[in-house]
Formats: C-alpha cells, sequence, structure tokens
C-alpha cells in the first residue's frame, strides 16, 4: 500500500471511530433499558457492567402492561391525539391559507398572533388555566386538553403550510374562479393536494408531539380515568418503585409507538424541517 | 356559505352542550346512594388498602342500599386534588386527610369539615393526645387514624455482616460507617427527595442534644428562634453526619419508592422512616431473608446531649374527616363510627400500618410490631406534630428544601438557621 | 375574480377557528395570569390584592429565579456553542457519504428526538443511578474503583447531568436541520470553490457556513427558545435540586404554585416568564434576519 493509502485508510478508521462513538451516545442508553428489562430486578445489582438477557423475563412486559394500565392509557392517549392532530391540520392549514394567499386587512395582524403563539411557552399557561379551563368545566376532561393541544401547535405547523403554499402560482385558483368553482371545492381538491408533503410533515410530526405531551396532561387531567400514556412510567415510583425491570419494560413499552412511526414516516419529518426551518 | 357558518356554529353549541354535560354527569340519581370517598392509599390488594375494602364491604353488608366509590392518588397529588374540589365544592363524602394545621385548617375556615362529636369518638380507645390534634377553635374536627412514631428500621443480617452491633448513639452509626462502606452497603437510607423526612430528623436531633421537643414549638409560635444555639448545634450536628457519610450518596434525589427499595433490596442498613412501614415486614415484594432480619429500634441518643432514646417523636398525621356539604352526612357520620370501630383491630391483624387506638399484641405479630407497640409504651415525652406541619405550606417548603441544601453541603449551619428562622417569621405574620 | 381572494365569508371561516382557540387557550389565560400575578392566594379561599409585591420581592430579592435565568442561559450556551457545532460537523460528514449510510445514521441519530420527554428523563435518571446506573459500573469498570458519584444530587456533577440530558435529547433535532441545510448548497459553489485551489477547511468556512448562515441562524433561535421552554426534564428528575442549583424558569413556577401554594407569585414568576421569552424571540430574530410569513409575495 502507498503512504496515501494508508493515510486515507487510518482517515477512515478514525472517521468510523467517531461516528461509531455517536451511535453508540445515541441509540446505547435504550439499548441499556431494553436488556435490563427482561431480566429480573435484583439483576440490575450485579457486578456486571452490562448483562445481556440471557433467560428472557418475558413476564416484566407482561406485567408492565397491567401495573402500567397501558391499555387504558393508550386508549385515552389515541381518544386526545386523534381529534387533536386532525383539527390542528385542518386548522393550520385553513390559516395559513388565508393569511399568505387571501387578501384581507387584518391579515398581518392574524399571522402576528400566530408567530406569537410560537413564543409563548406552554408552562405559563398551566397555572392560569387551572383557573379559566376550570371556569368552564374543562379541567379533568379530555376536551380541555385536545383544545391546548391543538392552539400550541397551529403555529408551527401553520408555518410549515405557509412555506409551502406561497410557492404555488396563483393561476391555480384563477383558472378554478375562471370555471366557476367556488372556495369549498378548491381548497380541499386543487390546493391540499398540492400540499401534500405539509399534511404528511405536519401530521406525523404534531401526532409524534401529542402522543408524548406529558406536562399538560398532568396539570389538567385529575383521574385516573383518563390518563394519557406517559403516566404509564410515572406510575412506577412509589409502590411500584421496586421493580426495575417491570418500569425499564414499561419504558420500553411506551419508547416504541413514536419510534416504529418514526421509522416509516422518516421522510416527511425531514421534510418537514426543510420547508419550516430551512426555507421560512 | 352560510351552512357551512350555521353547522360549524351548531357544532361548537353541541361541544359546549357536551362539556357542560359531563359536569352534570356525576351528580348520582336512582335509589342506590353513592357514597364518595377519597384517599391518599392507591393500592387496594394489600395493606392498609385491603383494611378499607373490608371495611366498605362489611358497611355495604349493614346498608345494602349504599354503594361506595372511592378515589385514590398519592400524596401530594391527593393533596392537589382535594383543593381542586374545595375550590368546586365537589369534596367526597368521606375523605382520608391530614390533621396538620398547613392542610387541614384552610378547609376548616372554608366550612368544609364536618364538626364531630367527641364524646362519640372518645369511647375508641384513642392515644394520649390523638383526638386533641384534630381540635380547632374547641371542635373536633377529625378521627386519627395512625399513630406516626419516628423509627430507625435495620436489617440484622447486613450488621452482622459487617461486624457492627445494633447503635444505640448516633456516635456510634458514624463508626461504624467504614465498616459498612467496606462490605459495599449503604449504612442508612432515606428519602430526600421529598426533605420532610430530614425535617423529621431535624426536630429528633434537636431534642437529643436540648433534652426537649418544647424549642421547635415555640420557634414557629415566635416564642425562640431558629438561630439559638440548640438549633444551630443541631444543623452541625447533621452536616457532619452526612459528611461522614451515614447515608446515600444520592440522598438529596431519592425519592420515597427509591429510598424504600434501596432498604429492601438489602442494599442499606438501616432506614429512616416512620411506624407505618411496619408494613415491610410483610411485603411479598421483598425477598424472605429482608423480612426476617427486619428488626426497628428507637431514634439514637447524641452522646452528651440530654435527650433520651425514650423521648419519642411521635404524631398522629393521617385522620379521616366528613364533608360538611354532604348531601349523605347521617351515613357519612355512622361510616366514620364504624371505621373507629373496627379499623385499629383489622389494622392490626395484616399489620397494615399502626393504629392511633389502643390495640393487643397478638401472639404471631412481627417481631418488628411488637417492638414498635413497645417503643409506643415505653415513651416518657412525646413531640406532637413536628414543627414543619405546624406552620404554613410555604413553610413546609422552605424547610424541607433548606434542609436539603444543609445536606448537600451547599450552605452553611448559621445561614441555615437563618434563613429558616426568617422563614418562620413570615410565616407567623 | 380577484374578488374571490378577498371573499369575506370564506377568510372568517378559514381564519376565525385558529385565531379563536389560540385566544381562548393562550392569549386569554395570560390575561387570567396578570390578574392573578397581583394577587397573594394559596389556591383557594380568598384571595388579597397586593399590587406589585409579588414582582418587587421576584426582582429584587429571589435569588433563586436569578439561578434559573443563569441555568438556563448556560444551557443555551452549551447547546450553541457545544451541541451545535457537533451537530454540524456530523453533518457535513453525513452529506460526504453513500446515501445508504447517510439515511441510516441519520435514523439512527435521531431516535432520541422521537421519545417522549417521561421516557428520555425516566432513562437517564437510572443510568446516573450511583447504586445500580451504567455510568457509575462503567467508572468503576475502568478502575475508579470508589466512585460512589450521584451525579443527579451532587452540587458538583447536578446541573451538567441536567444539560447532558437535554443536549442529548436535542442533538437529532440539530443534526436534521444542518443536514437539511447543507443539502441545499448548490454543487456549482463547491466545485468553484474547489478550481480556486480551496481546501476542505476554507471551503467549509469561507463559503459554506456563510451559505448556511440563515439556517444557522434558524437554529439558533430555536435552541433560545427551547432553552426557556425547559420544564419536563428537570421535574422529573432533580426538581430544580440540590438546593437550586439546576432549577429552571418554568419549574419554579410550577413548584411556587402548586407546593408553596404561593399561586399570586406563581403566576407573576409565569408573566415575567412571557415578558422574557417574547423581548429575547424578537431580540434575535431582529439581530439576524427580519424574515415572516406575512412579508411572502401576495399579488395579482
Amino acid at each position: 500500500m502507498t503512504r496515501y493509502q494508508v493515510e486515507r485508510n487510518s482517515k477512515k478508521t478514525l472517521l468510523a471511530i467517531f461516528l461509531g462513538l455517536f451511535v453508540v451516545a445515541q441509540v446505547f442508553p435504550l439499548l441499556w433499558v431494553a436488556s435490563y428489562s427482561l431480566q429480573k430486578s435484583g439483576d440490575l445489582f450485579g457486578p456486571e457492567l452490562f448483562k445481556l438477557p440471557v433467560n428472557p423475563v418475558w413476564n416484566n412486559y407482561v406485567r408492565a402492561w397491567f401495573d402500567g394500565k397501558i391499555p387504558q392509557y393508550l386508549t385515552n392517549t389515541l381518544l386526545v391525539v386523534i381529534p387533536s392532530v386532525t383539527l390542528s391540520t385542518v386548522l393550520s392549514f385553513s390559516i395559513a391559507y388565508a393569511c399568505t394567499r387571501m387578501q384581507w386587512k387584518l391579515r398581518p395582524v392574524a399571522w402576528f398572533i400566530i408567530t406569537i403563539g410560537l413564543t409563548i411557552p406552554i408552562h405559563t399557561t398551566l397555572l392560569p388555566n387551572f383557573i379559566w379551563y376550570n371556569f368552564f368545566g374543562l379541567i379533568d376532561t379530555r376536551i380541555g386538553l385536545i383544545i391546548s393541544y391543538v392552539a400550541f401547535s397551529i403555529s408551527f405547523n401553520a408555518i410549515i403550510f405557509s412555506g409551502l403554499l406561497a410557492g404555488l402560482p396563483f393561476s391555480m385558483e384563477e383558472s378554478a374562479f375562471l370555471d366557476g368553482a367556488k372556495y369549498r371545492h378548491i381548497l380541499p381538491s386543487i390546493i391540499a393536494p398540492m400540499a401534500a408533503t405539509g399534511f404528511a410533515t405536519v401530521g406525523v410530526q404534531t401526532f409524534l408531539n401529542h402522543w408524548n405531551e406529558f406536562i399538560m396532561a398532568n396539570t389538567y387531567l385529575m383521574s385516573e380515568a383518563k390518563r394519557t400514556l406517559p403516566f404509564s412510567i410515572i406510575r412506577f415510583q412509589g409502590q411500584y418503585s421496586s421493580d426495575y425491570a417491570v418500569q425499564f419494560a414499561c419504558m420500553t413499552l411506551v419508547a416504541l409507538p413514536p419510534l416504529l412511526l418514526y421509522f416509516i414516516f422518516n421522510r416527511w419529518i425531514v421534510a418537514g424541517i426543510t420547508a419550516g426551518a430551512v426555507k421560512g | 356559505m352560510y351552512r357551512k357558518i350555521g353547522l360549524f356554529a351548531l357544532m361548537l353549541i353541541l361541544a359546549t352542550t357536551v362539556v357542560f354535560a359531563q359536569g352534570a354527569k356525576e351528580s348520582g340519581e336512582g335509589e342506590t346512594v353513592v357514597l364518595r370517598m377519597g384517599d391518599n392509599i392507591p393500592d387496594r390488594s394489600t395493606g392498609w388498602g385491603a383494611v378499607i375494602e373490608k371495611i366498605n364491604k362489611e358497611f355495604i353488608e349493614m346498608h345494602p342500599e349504599v354503594e361506595i366509590t372511592t378515589e385514590s392518588y398519592q400524596d401530594q397529588a391527593w393533596q392537589e386534588k382535594v383543593k381542586i374540589y374545595a375550590t368546586a365544592n365537589q369534596l367526597p363524602d368521606v375523605m382520608k386527610y391530614w390533621s396538620f394545621s398547613t392542610l387541614l385548617q384552610p378547609l376548616v375556615d372554608g366550612k368544609f369539615v364536618e364538626p364531630l362529636n367527641m364524646d362519640t369518638f372518645k369511647q375508641y380507645g384513642y392515644m394520649a393526645g390523638s383526638l386533641e390534634g384534630n381540635v380547632y377553635d374547641g371542635e373536633l374536627y377529625g378521627i386519627p387514624v395512625s399513630a406516626d412514631l419516628w423509627v430507625i428500621y435495620v436489617n440484622k443480617a447486613l450488621f452482622e455482616k459487617a461486624g457492627v452491633p445494633l447503635p444505640e448513639s448516633w456516635e456510634d452509626i458514624v463508626a461504624s460507617v467504614p465498616k459498612f462502606k467496606a462490605q459495599g452497603i449503604i449504612p442508612m437510607v432515606t428519602d430526600g427527595k421529598d426533605g420532610w423526612p430530614l425535617c423529621e430528623m431535624f426536630d429528633n436531633i434537636q431534642q437529643r442534644i436540648s433534652g426537649s421537643f418544647q424549642p421547635v414549638a415555640d420557634a414557629i409560635d415566635r416564642k425562640a428562634r431558629y438561630t439559638d444555639d440548640n438549633f444551630l448545634q443541631t444543623a452541625r450536628y447533621i452536616q457532619n453526619l452526612v459528611k461522614a457519610g451515614v447515608f446515600q450518596s444520592d440522598l438529596v434525589t431519592s425519592d420515597y419508592g427509591a429510598s424504600r427499595n434501596l432498604f429492601g433490596q438489602e442494599r442499606a442498613a438501616m432506614y429512616m422512616m416512620g411506624s407505618w412501614e411496619m408494613g415491610l415486614a410483610t411485603d411479598p415484594n421483598f425477598s424472605d431473608s429482608f423480612r426476617e432480619n427486619l428488626d426497628v429500634i428507637e431514634f439514637p441518643v447524641v452522646e452528651g446531649g440530654k435527650g433520651n432514646s425514650n423521648d419519642l417523636l411521635a404524631w398522629f398525621g393521617g385522620n379521616y374527616i366528613v364533608n360538611a356539604k354532604s348531601e349523605h352526612k347521617d351515613l357519612a357520620l355512622e361510616y366514620l363510627e364504624y371505621y373507629a370501630k373496627v379499623f385499629p383491630a383489622y389494622a392490626w391483624e395484616t399489620q397494615a400500618t399502626f393504629p392511633a387506638q389502643k390495640v393487643d399484641a397478638r401472639e404471631n405479630d412481627t417481631i418488628v410490631a411488637k417492638k414498635l407497640l413497645d417503643i409506643a409504651a415505653d415513651a416518657k415525652t412525646t413531640s406532637g406534630t413536628p414543627g414543619l406541619d405546624r406552620s404554613t405550606a410555604a413553610f413546609k417548603e422552605t424547610h424541607q428544601d433548606l434542609m436539603r441544601r444543609l445536606m448537600s453541603n451547599i450552605i452553611t449551619p448559621e445561614a441555615f438557621v437563618a434563613e429558616l428562622d426568617a422563614a418562620a417569621e413570615k410565616a407567623a405574620k | 375574480m380577484k374578488n374571490l381572494f378577498s371573499d369575506k365569508k370564506t377568510i372568517a371561516l378559514l381564519s376565525v377557528p385558529s385565531i379563536a382557540i389560540i385566544g381562548f387557550a393562550i392569549l386569554a389565560p395570560l390575561v387570567v395570569s396578570l390578574y392573578f400575578s397581583f394577587m397573594e392566594w394559596s389556591g383557594f379561599g380568598a384571595a388579597t390584592f397586593i399590587g406589585m409585591d409579588n414582582y418587587r420581592q421576584l426582582v429584587l430579592h429571589d435569588g433563586t429565579f436569578y439561578r434559573a435565568l443563569i441555568n438556563t442561559f448556560l444551557l443555551m450556551l452549551v447547546t450553541i456553542f457545544l451541541q451545535n457545532p457537533f451537530a454540524f460537523v456530523i453533518a457535513a460528514i453525513l452529506t460526504k457519504l453513500k446515501d445508504a449510510t447517510s439515511r441510516f445514521l441519520r435514523t439512527i441519530y435521531f431516535i432520541p428526538a422521537t421519545l417522549s420527554l417521561v421516557v428520555v428523563t425516566k432513562l437517564w435518571v437510572s443510568i446516573f443511578n450511583p447504586s445500580y446506573g451504567f455510568l457509575n459500573k462503567l467508572l468503576q469498570g475502568i478502575g475508579f474503583q470508589n466512585m460512589q458519584i450521584a451525579w443527579l444530587s451532587n452540587p458538583k456533577t447536578a446541573l451538567g447531568s441536567v444539560i447532558w440530558i437535554m443536549v442529548w435529547q436535542g442533538f437529532g433535532w440539530a443534526l436534521l436541520f444542518y443536514y437539511s441545510g447543507l443539502m441545499t448548497v448548490p454543487k456549482e459553489l463547491e466545485e468553484a470553490a474547489k478550481v480556486d485551489g480551496a481546501n476542505k477547511y476554507q471551503l467549509y468556512t469561507k463559503i459554506i457556513v456563510p451559505y448556511m448562515l440563515p439556517v444557522i441562524q434558524s437554529v439558533i433561535v430555536i435552541d433560545v427558545i427551547s432553552s426557556l421552554k425547559q420544564m419536563e426534564m428537570v421535574y422529573l428528575s432533580t426538581e430544580g435540586g440540590p438546593g437550586d442549583l439546576t432549577q429552571f424558569i418554568a419549574v419554579y413556577l410550577y413548584q411556587k404554585a402548586f407546593r408553596y401554594s404561593e399561586y399570586g407569585y406563581g403566576n407573576a414568576i409565569s408573566v415575567i416568564f412571557v415578558i422574557l421569552a417574547v423581548f429575547l424571540t424578537i431580540f434575535i430574530q431582529r439581530i439576524f434576519r427580519e424574515r415572516s410569513a406575512g412579508k411572502k409575495r401576495v399579488g395579482a
């Protein structure tokens, strides 16, 4: 081998190690949890640095399923997230369209409100809503949670849509107007398909965010009966905290759906970032 | 176009109706009487939870038309829930709560609690001082259910392994630290994250040094100051204990479950906690060897200090109260009386907790249970409500926060007492 | 024809619901917050009007509040000057790799960002655990026999550990942003530079980074906003402790309201927090560039 080749090879190896280290850093914590989720809680205290499950204790997952109340909490999450994502997508598309392609005096005001929605931290509404939502009977209801989820996701989603919609030629609507079409036909049949990637991105992204959301659910929901999926993990303090392995199994179970979703819809998440932040 | 707007408005109206209807659905109708209850005991399959379920079942047998629904949350969540319920006037009919002024006084002041007849309940064998802790403005507002004694649980096997005898003084414990560490054993664990166990320890060490529990009550009432020498010495002493390595290294982020777990998994030799944890001896989650080696000792003395080991830090925190605005008050009061009548025996039967009422030791009581009865009987003086629960909620939080800082070595004992006193001063206003 | 673009009914139908919900769920509560910030209230019972007392106490006497601000600022620094450069470098490397490898690595690197904050926090709390956590076991394995560091309890390591969790979780996003941005760099630019004899270092510093400035600025704005918004990860691990060494504003206001029962004070913190967040965002946007969708091409 020439010296050049040796240098190139060692550079390549260094590169591989560098990238490999990051892979380990990003993924190992999850693997650690997943691995011990299939062992006995006591094994955690063993002397080994890291142990792979030799005789997987699948029962941990069964117990995580029941002790973590996963079926109930999962149902609640779905009952909240499906309406919230649908509503958020439709509303943000609507207002993005109105603000980028329609003409009205109050447009800048409306868009300003949308951008403000981005900067207001969620946590500043937790305290007042305790009183405000309570006045409307929205505390400890799924509807209250849905309203908050939608409100806080409209801004970001509208910006993503606006990026896509702004680039379309006005001739699209104009030729439709010439044919005598009204907006109730134009929007869903002509404009929306053009923003299809936007719908995919917004849908997936919002779904992930709402699925994982914790602090609003923690503040607005009281009854056991309404709690959402992140609470499964929280259950493992107090009386169940001796069950480390089961707690890890629960964590793994809760982490899986968003992960799978991400793997499947990877492309649209990237597209959304590009449209929203890079170009916007 | 108009049609769409109309449809939208209709949906909005429907949505609003649904929202308000949800509230209306709560009030039950029909022939069955629903008695709503609430407590801080989520686990209904063992221990205290199981005892309540038994009592409920028997009550329903006496009153077939009654249905009992219970909601349970962990301590903090339950307290927050009660506050919300009180604001919305939706408190349960019967509730497990606390006798501490920080928690009960606001409810009493808001006229949410039904006064009880002292004579009715006096006959059920309550320990000295227990009912009195629930008296406000001369009226009895709740019945105590458990006596909380501050003790140290020990794992005898781990003591043997390290070659250490059971301690009588904190100096003994400090001396044993190297021996425990050599065996990879944590000497003592407690819940540092919540902070209140550290406050209990503070009151207790203060007594061991000065010889009396009174200074704490005085400091709260501003007849004494937390900057007095006895408190300063206490703060210094405690910080030295931490520096000597007595506690787990992640003391201030170890929550209740984590610390209890360290003890139950036999990683620690001692667990500083209250008598309510006597259920450790029968907890099926832990190994047989752990349960067989479990014992309990009195809070150790401080060498050179004036307090004795039979001066007991004890209070009667947990209680049961009746909602003054309940629609089924008579039934609720009857339930409460039945509870007072049968609870001590049932609780002692399963060793669920240490009742505030007298019970007889049984043949097959665990060692821990018998020891606790002895400790209670031996007590020469008791403390009453600990300092952190005698004042406002803000004072309690500050006290806990300061203890965590003291035991993380972030502040000096001098700064600690100064800030604690300032907080007491502010709370007294 | 143009009239349809200004059709009032359609505009109303498209925009009113969003504005209404934002008004109801975000703006109205802020007004409620402002109202209660002038009160002393425990959460139930009577509320007393105390004027600016909460604010006075907060701004003049509250050390914890300023500690929280400092922690936020430190987080921003670590994110912008440590996490971002790493993300940029790795993104640059990824653009040069085979497409399949690049996509595979990108997917892997983004995994933590898809996880719920509850999972992320509980995961690292376990890893940081002094008794059974992986980190201490690793240190012991390497040879530091008596390292029983309580990462989240020790005053020296607590803040660093908490910041690490936050940076770990956000790395994937930064990577994705930079990767997307780098992919938009026209090939001609690179070729021209190579023709001019620029080496890799010059290529990046003199050509690519300046071209990517808008993206970098976007990422920094997002970093600033998310540093301000940190709450769950602290709430589920250290709760601001030990002392207030890992305190963050959103955690603090939550505790003041729900633990200390100082609801009015918590709202005062909330109000200041909103003002801070809005001003900081506007400030950063102004420094860099003004670009809001409202200014996009309109016309015909």
